[in-house]
């Protein structure tokens, strides 16, 4: 879906809470969201339990996206991502009933993210299809480095070198 | 050693979200005081985003859009973005409780669940540490004031990155002094006249964990 017309969408949920404009947005990403918790390791019944919370806090929370700082798709992964740490944190034995800090977090960047589009382009540009993959299972789909080792039957040392050498590689352009 | 690259694995990691509560609460406050900083970090979130959504979606089985309307369980709470995320936590730093370590050096321990441990530091106008090096990491941000040390002054916003290698002599900058928050993986080890009191200090504490 075109950027534009989700930001539309959004705006009609935050000034009129129009349900049919929320369900247009839920057609579109609730399947990426629910796919994201899948692709890290998370139960079909947990990747919708935790779908179903993401999209309640965009019907919820559709007055905090600023479409001129963000693009939807990056907001909504945000959500994401801190509902997956959220859900790590109440399954670890020991704190369950401990307040977890990274609460307060992750409101506070204030960046616009537009801004930073071009070195975004340059860096996908430059990096080859084997870095893009290793970046996304590292970091997006949060496997360790024995995972990926494993999974692409490449030593592990080599996995870390890779990584560290992608990683440079955007260091240039940041 | 390569600094650069220590503090982007931080802004990584917190971009995708696998710090433990101790480092997420000290780049967050990075990020917050170092525009250059934030900007990576934006950089990094939209790349993730990118694979975000070139995922091929897999259709909830159970799930309806009014499932997500009628969530009684979501919560409202909108924070203030504009109050620094230490603060939000402990409040105002001129209120805190500070527990004196040595004439002009004190800490205050921010409660946290994790293996690593963070804290506020406060030395007063040209106070030093003894000259130590550390067992694990140590990851310093000026959050007010600066200090410097053999390899540099750091002022608000400035992280510095320490290990086995780095043995240093920090000295709180002569006008204001300095306000640090510290994560420390292990122990310090000190060296010089007072340092085998330190050490022993340490080791005592040790027992008390």
């Amino acid at each position: 879906m075109e950027n534009t017309k989700i930001i539309d969408l959004v705006r009609r949920v935050s000034e009129t809470r129009d349900e049919i404009a929320f369900s247009e947005i839920f057609d579109f990403i609730a399947p990426k969201i629910n796919a994201y918790f899948i692709k890290n390791n998370l139960s079909i019944e947990q990747s919708e339990e935790l779908t179903q919370e993401v999209l309640s806090t965009i019907w919820v929370k559709a007055e905090l996206f600023n479409p001129e700082k963000s693009k939807f798709i990056t907001w909504s992964f945000t959500i994401a991502r801190n509902k997956k740490i959220d859900f790590y944190r109440k399954n670890k034995k020991n704190d369950v009933n401990e307040e977890d800090i990274r609460d307060f977090l992750y409101e506070n960047n204030k960046q616009d993210d537009f801004e930073t589009e071009s070195i975004i382009n340059k860096i996908t540009q430059e990096l080859d299809q084997n870095q893009k993959k290793l970046i996304k299972m590292s970091f997006f789909e949060q496997k360790s480095h024995k995972n990926i080792s494993e999974e692409l039957e490449i030593p592990i040392g080599t996995v870390k070198s890779r990584i560290r050498a992608s990683l440079n590689k955007m260091q240039k352009h940041i | 050693m390569n600094t650069t690259a220590q503090k982007n694995e931080l802004i990584f990691g917190y971009s995708s979200g696998n710090l433990g509560e101790a480092k997420s609460l000290f780049t967050s406050m990075y990020l917050y005081l170092n525009t250059f900083a934030a900007k990576k970090a934006s950089i990094f979130e939209n790349m993730l985003a990118q694979n975000f959504s070139e995922l091929e979606g897999v259709k909830p089985k159970k799930l309806k859009f009014t499932d997500c309307i009628k969530n009684p369980n979501v919560n409202k709470d909108i924070p203030n973005s504009a109050t620094n995320p230490v603060s939000r936590i402990v409040g105002n730093l001129n209120n805190i409780n500070w527990k004196t370590i040595y004439n002009g050096f004190k800490e205050y321990n921010i409660p946290v669940n994790d293996k690593d441990s963070v804290k506020l530091i406060k030395m007063d106008p040209g106070t030093s540490v003894p000259l130590h090096s550390h067992n694990g990491k140590e990851y310093i941000l000026v959050l007010e004031g600066s200090f410097c040390d053999e390899y540099g002054e750091y002022n608000k916003g400035d992280m510095q990155i320490n290990d086995q290698q780095i043995k240093h002599n920090p000295t709180a900058c002569k006008d204001d002094g300095c306000v640090c928050l510290s994560i420390t993986e292990n122990d310090v080890v000190f060296f010089g006249k007072f340092g085998s009191i330190l050490n022993l200090f340490t080791f005592i504490k040790s027992f008390f964990k």
